[in-house]
């Protein structure tokens, strides 16, 4: 029973770096209309840039670690922003008006070239140390069953950016905008809506998620330059569960496939089991909910 | 005639005689090289015909080179077979596992078939070509390994003869080409193009939406695992490495890149993904004022993914679909003004 319980601990963690990675994928699909298959590439970036601040350089000896992961983490996020700002006016306002298929196979450019830059500069399928924003040694007995503060910081942050993305969707005035943007970019120009301002806002909040779930997610993964920017195939498998559009659903989504993708682990030892879920889920969820739970992506 | 157009058959013949020759003074790395450009202008063939032809995105025609490269391996390994025997198993199980992938895209377009498909070339990089669960389909850890292969009695090893399976594979490249410019006009071509345009359409006049949409994944596929099953002869092994995740999306940024529509732009996007990254990293190391650099295959990666989205946002037809797109524009200038001038005398 406590293995079970075990199992779901670790399902759940799983399934709460999806669901992080799976946010920033539907915020940007529902403000932009892009499906962007770089998400985990740009997160991948960011969290090296982090890395390279926190492990790369040499450091003053006074500085505390926690001070000095708040720096790394900051530099690491302030590069996010910057970079979906470049991605946008470089790439993205130029494309607006083309078919999602084009703007999605544009993100493949994007994926390749980024992935293959960070493997330029920090070397491709070499073992890095991860970057820990909670203390390593905490851990909580929950029925048994340990569970480490890393992963109740992802769950918490994942529900928690869930609901908070979803609220400011809803509520704002610059929520309502990327919304108005993403059903008709023409109509919201007519009402005055700021396209291209909503369009660089978008795309840097979805570059912020991405570097958000990305360090976050260091701890749990083989932390290389592939893994990161592979991690997509999960997340789109539970951005789809939540149909592309709804953020909470996706929460859900992500932590259902995490548990789905953990408990035969308990029967089959394999690497590559769980990208068989994966497309298992993909698949499914397509021929269940297609084409109507999401008119924008069959357009 | 079903090779086409005499002219055009003309033209093939003409270009499969330069480039057959011309390998031959080069050095093993450049022959080999020269074999791989063809195995990958037969996985963006096979793009042409899907994305291109029929306007289905599919993100993992490099599994399907990859079935076929494994399949060839395993008939020639665990069965003894004769490699034309292997190679034929290859394009029938790329074919087969073409038409399931396609059973998912009768219900799904767009990027909803990307997004199954990329899932697609992921579980086989990570699963099917790595697990031990599949080691009677991979061969281990270790892949197959092809020596001593003829092709009915032709010597094709790869390491005494490896010019010969690069002409062999060079011929049904040409072949397949003047095939698919046929494909085009023909009745089926003329229903995968009415499938591209609109689904809809095509099946209120009575296309068969379910058939064609099949037939299309399994040629393409049949086509990308054609080249594959030839991967084994030419590298001596087969190992899951040239068929990763990666290779699938390299080779639809390169399809896009050279023009999806144009089967010339298969050719050129072969010759593109073998040629320059082996030449960049022969080549690419040095010092230049005081630096020392070297450039290594990530440079090529770097490019292509710059390249793409440089010639989405400016060229959106492609590099030989522009080319292509100018001198037809020339020509027609040209001919309306010599018109007008004999008009005018």
């Amino acid at each position: 029973m406590s293995e079970l319980a075990a199992y779901t601990v670790i399902g759940l963690g799983l399934g709460a770096i999806f669901a992080l990675a799976a946010l920033g994928i539907v915020l940007i699909y529902r403000a932009t209309g892009v499906l962007n298959f770089a998400h985990g590439a740009m997160g991948m970036f960011s969290t090296f840039v982090a890395w390279q601040v926190f492990y790369g350089w040499v450091h003053p000896s006074w500085m505390p670690t926690w001070a000095l992961t708040a720096v790394a983490v900051l530099v690491g996020l302030a590069f996010a922003v910057v970079l979906g700002l470049v991605l946008e006016l470089a790439v993205f306002q130029w494309v607006r008006t083309r078919p999602p298929v084009t703007k999605a196979v544009i993100t493949i450019g994007v994926l390749l070239a980024l992935q293959s830059a960070a493997s330029l500069i920090w070397k491709n399928n070499q073992y890095h140390l991860p970057i820990y924003l909670a203390p390593q040694t905490w851990t909580r007995e929950v029925a048994g069953v340990p569970i480490g503060a890393n992963t109740i910081v992802i769950v918490v942050v994942a529900i928690g950016l869930a609901f908070g993305l979803a609220a400011f969707l809803q509520f704002t005035r610059l929520g309502r905008a990327m919304r108005a943007v993403s059903d008709d970019p023409v109509s919201a120009s007519l009402w005055a809506v700021p396209v291209g301002k909503v369009g660089a806002v978008s795309w840097m909040l979805g570059s912020l998620i991405a570097a958000v779930a990305g360090i976050l997610i260091t701890p749990f993964i083989n932390f290389d330059t592939t893994s990161l920017t592979l991690i997509i195939i999960d997340a789109l498998a539970a951005a789809l569960i939540g149909g592309l559009v709804s953020l909470p659903l996706t929460v859900l989504g992500g932590f259902l496939l995490g548990l789905l993708e953990t408990y035969p682990t308990i029967w089959i030892q394999s690497l590559g089991f769980p990208r068989l879920v994966a497309l298992l889920v993909i698949i499914a969820v397509l021929i269940v909910r297609a084409p109507r739970g999401m008119p924008v992506a069959t357009r | 005639m079903i090779l086409g157009h005499p002219v055009r058959l003309a033209v093939a013949v003409a270009a499969f005689l330069m480039l057959a020759l011309i390998p031959a003074g080069f050095d093993v790395g450049l022959k080999f090289d020269a074999a791989l450009s063809v195995v990958w202008a037969f996985g963006i063939l096979s793009i042409v015909l899907l994305t291109g032809y029929v306007g289905q995105v599919s993100l993992c025609q490099a599994t399907f080179a990859g079935v076929g490269a494994y399949a060839a391996g395993m008939m020639f390994n665990t069965f003894h077979a004769g490699y034309v025997v292997g190679i034929v198993v290859g394009v029938v199980a790329a074919f087969a596992l073409g038409v399931l992938v396609g059973l998912p895209a009768l219900r799904l377009r767009g990027i909803t078939l990307a997004i199954v498909t990329l899932a697609i070339a992921l579980v086989f990089d990570k699963y099917v070509f790595q697990d031990h669960i599949f080691d009677w389909f991979s061969g281990g850890s270790g892949g197959w390994r092809v020596d001593g292969a003829n092709l009915l009695g032709l010597p094709a090893d790869s390491s005494s003869h490896l010019l010969a399976g690069y002409e062999v594979l060079l011929a049904l490249f040409v072949l397949v080409a003047l095939l698919m410019v046929n494909l085009h006009q023909s009745g089926a071509g003329r229903r995968f193009r009415a499938i591209r345009d609109s689904e809809l359409a095509a099946s209120t006049m009575g296309v068969n939406l379910t058939r064609y949409k099949l037939l299309a994944f399994g040629l393409s596929a049949g086509i990308a695992g054609l080249g594959g099953s030839f991967y084994p002869l030419i590298a001596g092994s087969v190992s899951p490495q040239p068929f990763w995740v990666f290779t699938s999306l390299q080779l639809s940024a390169i399809a896009v890149l050279m023009g999806v529509r144009y089967v010339p732009a298969a050719a050129l996007g072969g010759f593109f993904m073998a040629f320059v990254p082996d030449i960049l990293t022969r080549y690419g190391h040095g010092t230049f004022m005081g630096h020392s650099y070297d450039i290594s295959y990530d440079w090529f990666s770097l490019a292509l993914g710059a390249l793409l989205i440089v010639q989405l946002i400016l060229l959106p037809d492609g590099v030989w679909g522009d080319l292509h797109g100018h001198v037809a524009k020339a020509m027609a200038a040209v001919r309306v003004h010599t018109q007008r001038r004999v008009r005018v005398a």
